[in-house]
């Protein structure tokens, strides 16, 4: 089906969830009122690397308020390690404590736990937590981690490379050989935070009677996170449940089970007594996990056009102390996807994972993001190098709609993907040819203006068969309900993680359209383990494929039994169509639509308190469930382009136009997919300008505050223009193809790119992040001496 | 994050405020806006023991005519004279300066005591007070004194106030009637705080500069007055050069640090390229105003 | 020392007085929340950037992390409880959520309360005006561009009619 054939699906609906959002009632994890709730603050080392050798907690015991301190020594005895083991060529298994035992590994490293009756008494406390530190040599840049004689960060393993995977397809050396020209550039990206406006934060009440835990936490993937919780308590699932409500932002940081959280509950079930700990902004950039720390070479081999013969990628990622999720995770997408909407067979990959005394690593939206400024900064360079027109190499290069299904080098089959077409959309829509006499133009006049572009090919749905390729555990199946209630209302969920993305909305065109309601009558129901079905939550763009995919074919399968059951009432036979439309059944009658009288209610009632008049053989009710492996990756493309100026005076960059053309598939909310685009490329915008998390020779953040770790405001950004260009998957349901994270990938890209588009005349080229006006005026006086 | 205890303290009158700073004994610490305060609270890198709430003497948010001068309060908030006409008719320098400062919200509580207390070295209001010599007024139980602006920053959030004084009010000098202002920084973001700021005053008598008020913030640990770094060059103004001349000119004498964001040498580009903006533009509105139009 | 102690105040919040006690230091914004049981004032940072905890105090918006119950003694207190009536949204509310403004909707309470003043005091904005007030408030999610909309949307339907 295609998207006008959609009658809910793709309606430009207003978002449901927003009423008791913008009234100030939703519920955040800090909202839920625990009565008799005791507070934590955890004690965090001032060092980067050292050893414990003492914790004397006598004074902080004694403070007003104050319960109890409890230390590693203890968490130990309520918990299990960490094992992070996937079996990965390349991958060294790493364990993790509750709270660190013999040492610390990064500045803001947990190694006590205060607890009492407020966060301000907790504070008071923990400052009077006496820590015996024996500072040790730290490992502060991916550099100094792989030298031989480095500190190890982990002393379980022979050193710090977590992780090294490497692969070759073809033959890149020799088509390198015998290339007119290897073009070599560099991409250094820096480390950054996912920032989420509501910290992390949790409450824990353990019931002592019924030995069960109600785990109040803001988190992605209520699900697999409860099945690890629950492990690490050495209790059942059925002992746990996870109460996920309204999330003020994820992005990737509140996926994983993090140490903090595991004391709490821990430490519930130890006092027999409710616990909360609020994280505060301090600690949120201190010691919440981070992101996208890597230095990436290629190496491209090219002929006299620019058409890429070969291409050889190597990148080393510092992924931090803690090993919060599968180290081999960036080598398996990145160096899979990298080549993208563009053709080259002869292809490698080297990638290592090295550990460092910084915070450990998280997947931040868009983990992939670098690909998209690697792949279109390498044919900028190219472009540069032989002198050619960069629009010009792109289409020298780009698959053409006849070259699809495409395989790539490794193995990845993209189809129903559209990158030409974006490519030409948005560069019509910004008058590419106009520009560039702007900008000559400009030029005479000294000014320096840049035009970037930055096609992007995003892996969204990750299907099981793609985990299982990766050796990464887990499944890429969704799960999802749907009941008809008696009176005709219907209730829905799926196991996704919502944190803001408006899933009350998307999921209801999916119910909606399945079914044949009205969104109005549809109630999304996500984020408690006890009443969802076991899903994968929320990442990797899945939501859309995934959970509206299988909420879509469940909310048929119901349409389906409705149908039947409307039909033996009719007495009809078997070929007459029907449909259910607006929770009324209709019929079909010489191409024409006509009401039967029935309604949703009607049949609902006879499902529920009419048994007997059913179909021979049908029970009663109206509930089902579906599970729905989708394929093992899906692909939305865009293309973004952006237009800036770079002051030669101060290196400052000023926005002009921005214009992204984008197909993702059948769009379930046009409402929610234009937002989730405008928020990704806002992240990207934002971190290639601005964002970034410094740590010192010594492992110290110098990024503690958000005067130091410095966001987009309102006042930064560009306006962007979208166009949209949707053209449905032909594999999933309905057509679904998923986004939302392709948007920041892009827009580094193209800020990048466009950034060194100005400085094209001035020979200069800026192969790092953050694009500051420090670093680009330096680039410029440099070419202004030379 | 929370602070640390303290004990609060909101007296009824001024008097009253400065026996209670007095009797703290450099413990007690005053509480304005709190945009400066609060934070430092709350992240624990202030312990005061007492907090004595200034918020409540409304007497001292003015903006008064007072002769030769504009005198303000010391709880005259940051809105209040990027708003005022008085400010915008006599010493336009000050509300350019004010309307940079945050954004709206923090405009609607921060104010001129209180930033001059805190003394960010690239903060406008001190940098305002440096470049036109205001006066600040010092009050006490011991007393009142007024000081140059110039003599009060010490070094970077340092001052010479008391530990039992507070800010009562600070005058400026009107501007003359061929006197045009301009008032330029660069920040990474909107509303942060300056990488390096510059504030002009120039005035005209027929087409020679009569005098020029000039000020730094940025390149040292305090905001300077550099009245006669330039001093030599104004006989140049307003021929082709004469901006470039004044900016080798300060930069001669300024030479700022390294620090590990921001290299020295891109304070001093910055400084010379604002430093040249805000003469073009402080001259270009002093002949608007001697020609009798509105800058 | 005896006046660090919980203190009797009354805090004056939505037209209603509150008798509660408070410790000196305790933040204006945890007072609300776990006092008053007000939560829809969130915290974002607590050290004044994020502005998702803005509230209006005597009409004018002040971050309630900046802010110690204690000084708000004789002060009116507004916070986004307070803004729809009886269940029918404000002018912005209303054109927040016909623009998506809001998508996991942390920082709105901070940047209605915001421009709720900002409207009143500025009924005919322009888009960098706008875009200046709202640089106060962080958001991560919507990249601004609808609450910008959403907003010029309010100040055009808040403005009576032109002949």
């Amino acid at each position: 089906m295609s998207q006008a054939e959609f009658h809910y699906i793709g309606q430009h609906m207003p978002r449901k969830e927003d009423y008791r959002l913008l009234t100030g009632r939703g519920r955040y994890v800090d909202d839920v009122e625990v009565p008799g709730a005791l507070h934590v603050c955890f004690v965090r080392s001032p060092h980067a690397h050292a050893r414990i050798r003492g914790i004397d907690a006598t004074a902080a015991r004694g403070m007003p308020g104050v319960v109890a301190v409890f230390t590693g020594a203890d968490l130990a005895r309520w918990t299990t390690r960490l094992r992070m083991a996937p079996p990965i060529e390349g991958l060294q298994p790493m364990e993790m404590d509750a709270l660190p035992i013999d040492k610390v590994r990064f500045q803001g490293d947990p190694v006590a736990c205060v607890v009492a009756g407020d966060r301000y008494l907790a504070e008071d406390a923990a400052e009077q937590v006496q820590v015996d530190y024996e500072p040790l040599p730290v490992v502060s840049s991916m550099w100094q981690a792989l030298q031989a004689d480095a500190p190890r960060v982990d002393e379980t393993l022979p050193s710090n490379l977590l992780s090294h995977q490497q692969a070759v397809f073809g033959d890149p050396q020799a088509r390198a050989q015998a290339a007119h020209r290897v073009v070599q550039s560099t991409f250094s990206m820096h480390r950054q935070t996912h920032l989420p406006i509501e910290t992390r934060g949790c409450a824990a009440i353990w019931d002592a009677g019924r030995e069960h835990l109600t785990f109040h936490v803001g988190n992605q993937v209520p699900h697999p996170y409860r099945t690890t919780l629950a492990g690490r308590l050495r209790l059942s699932e059925s002992q746990v449940t996870v109460v996920s409500q309204d999330v003020g932002g994820g992005f990737g940081q509140k996926i994983a089970l993090y140490r903090e959280e595991l004391v709490v509950a821990a430490l519930a079930r130890e006092l027999k007594q409710p616990v909360r700990w609020r994280e505060d902004r301090l600690e949120n950039l201190l010691a919440s996990s981070q992101a996208r720390e890597d230095f990436c070479r290629t190496r491209a081999a090219v002929d006299a056009e620019g058409r890429l013969l070969s291409l050889e990628l190597e990148i080393v990622e510092d992924f931090g102390a803690y090993s919060f999720y599968p180290g081999n995770y960036l080598a398996r997408v990145v160096a899979m996807i990298l080549t993208g909407p563009y053709k080259v067979q002869d292809y490698s990959y080297d990638v290592k994972v090295v550990l460092s005394n910084k915070v450990g690593n998280g997947p931040m939206r868009a983990p992939m993001a670098i690909t998209s400024w690697l792949m279109d900064g390498t044919l900028d360079a190219v472009a540069r190098e032989l002198q050619l027109d960069p629009l010009a190499v792109r289409r020298l290069n780009m698959l053409h709609p006849q070259d699809l299904p495409y395989r790539m080098a490794t193995g990845e089959v993209l189809e129903d993907i559209t990158p030409r077409e974006t490519l030409e959309g948005a560069v019509a829509a910004i008058d590419y040819a106009d520009f560039r006499r702007r900008q000559q133009e400009a030029l005479t006049q000294g000014r320096y203006l840049g035009l970037g572009i930055c096609t992007v090919v995003e892996s969204t749905t990750y299907g099981s068969r793609f985990y299982k390729a990766a050796g990464i555990p887990g499944s890429g199946h969704e799960a999802a309900w749907v009941r008809i209630e008696p009176t005709g209302v219907v209730n829905a969920s799926a196991g996704l993680g919502p944190t803001g993305q408006g899933y009350e909305t998307s999921l209801s065109h999916a119910v909606a359209e399945g079914l044949g309601v009205p969104m109005s009558q549809v109630r999304i129901h996500l984020g408690h383990t006890d009443i969802a079905p076991y899903g994968m939550g929320s990442r990797g763009a899945r939501g859309g494929t995934a959970g509206g995919g299988t909420l879509y074919l469940c909310a048929g399968e119901a349409q389906a039994k409705v149908l039947a059951i409307a039909r033996h009432h009719l007495g009809l036979d078997s070929p007459a169509v029907l449909r259910l439309r607006e929770a009324r059944v209709e019929r079909q009658s010489e191409g024409v639509w006509l009401p039967t009288g029935l309604s949703l209610v009607d049949i609902a009632r006879k499902a529920y308190l009419d048994p007997t008049s059913l179909p021979e053989g049908m029970s009663p009710g109206l509930d089902f469930h579906k599970t729905y492996d989708p394929p093992p990756m899906t692909y939305s493309n865009s293309t973004h382009v952006c237009e800036v100026e770079v002051d030669a005076a101060t290196g400052a960059v000023r926005f002009g136009r921005y214009v992204v053309a984008e197909d993702c598939g059948t769009v379930l909310s046009p409402v929610v997919v234009e937002g989730q685009q405008l928020g990704a490329i806002a992240m990207g915008l934002s971190g290639t300008l601005y964002e970034h998390v410094e740590y010192d020779d010594n492992g110290q953040n110098l990024s503690g505050t958000l005067a130091d770790y410095l966001v987009a405001t309102a006042h930064e950004l560009p306006h962007i223009e979208i166009l949209s260009m949707h053209t449905p998957n032909r594999s999933t349901p309905a057509g679904i193809k998923g986004m939302a994270e392709g948007g920041v990938m892009g827009a580094i890209g193209a800020l990048c790119n466009a950034v060194n588009d100005a400085l094209r005349p001035l020979g200069v080229v800026a192969d790092r992040q953050p694009l500051t006006p420090m670093y680009l005026r330096g680039l410029i006086r440099q070419a202004q001496h030379s | 994050m929370k602070p640390a205890a303290f004990a609060y303290a909101r007296p009824h009158t001024i008097d009253d405020a400065l026996r209670q700073l007095a009797a703290g004994g450099g413990q007690s610490k005053v509480i304005a806006g709190g945009q400066s305060l609060g934070p430092m609270l709350n992240m624990r890198l202030a312990t005061p023991v007492e907090l004595i709430d200034l918020n409540d003497f409304t007497e001292l948010a003015y903006v008064r005519d007072v002769g030769d001068a504009i005198e303000i309060g010391a709880l005259t908030r940051h809105y209040q004279l990027a708003d005022s006409a008085l400010v915008q008719a006599q010493c336009p320098l000050l509300g350019q300066a004010a309307r940079t400062i945050g954004h709206y919200a923090i405009r609607q509580r921060g104010t001129l005591g209180g930033s001059l207390a805190h003394a960010d070295p690239a903060a406008q209001l001190p940098l305002v007070a440096v470049t036109l010599q205001a006066r600040i007024e010092l009050i006490s139980v011991r007393g009142r004194r007024s000081l140059p602006a110039t003599e009060f920053f010490l070094s970077a959030m340092t001052t010479a106030i008391a530990p039992d004084e507070i800010i009562r009010s600070v005058r400026f000098p009107k501007a003359a009637a061929a006197e045009g202002s301009s008032f330029k920084l660069f920040n990474r973001r909107h509303g942060d705080f300056a990488i390096v700021a510059v504030a002009a005053s120039l005035a005209l008598e027929g087409e020679r500069v009569a005098r020029l008020s000039l000020g730094i913030g940025g390149l040292d640990a305090v905001p300077r007055n550099v009245d006669a770094l330039v001093q030599p060059v104004l006989a140049q103004a307003p021929q082709a050069g004469w901006t470039e001349a004044a900016a080798r000119a300060v930069l001669a004498a300024l030479v700022p640090e390294d620090d590990a964001r921001i290299p020295a040498q891109y304070r001093q580009e910055l400084a010379q390229t604002l430093v040249q903006q805000a003469l073009t533009r402080a001259l270009e509105r002093a002949i608007t105003k001697r020609d009798g139009g509105c800058p | 020392m005896k006046n660090m102690e919980p203190q009797d105040i009354t805090l004056t919040v939505n037209g209603r007085n509150h008798e509660i006690k408070v410790v000196p230091r305790r933040l204006l914004v945890d007072a609300l929340r776990e006092d008053l049981r007000l939560t829809g004032t969130h915290v974002g940072c607590e050290h004044g950037v994020c502005g998702a905890c803005t509230v209006l105090v005597d009409g004018r918006p002040q971050r309630a992390c900046l802010t110690y119950a204690i000084q708000m003694e004789g002060h009116e207190v507004a916070t986004i409880e307070s803004v729809d009536h009886e269940g029918r949204l404000s002018v912005l509310q209303q054109a927040l959520h016909e623009e998506h403004g809001l998508q996991c909707w942390f920082c709105t309470p901070g940047i209605v309360m915001t421009f709720e003043a900002f409207l009143r005091q500025n009924p005919a904005p322009d888009e960098e005006a706008i875009r200046e007030a709202l640089s106060g408030n962080l958001c991560r999610c919507t990249g601004y561009q609808n609450i910008v909309k959403a907003i010029q949307k309010a100040a055009a339907r808040m403005r009576p009619e032109q002949i």
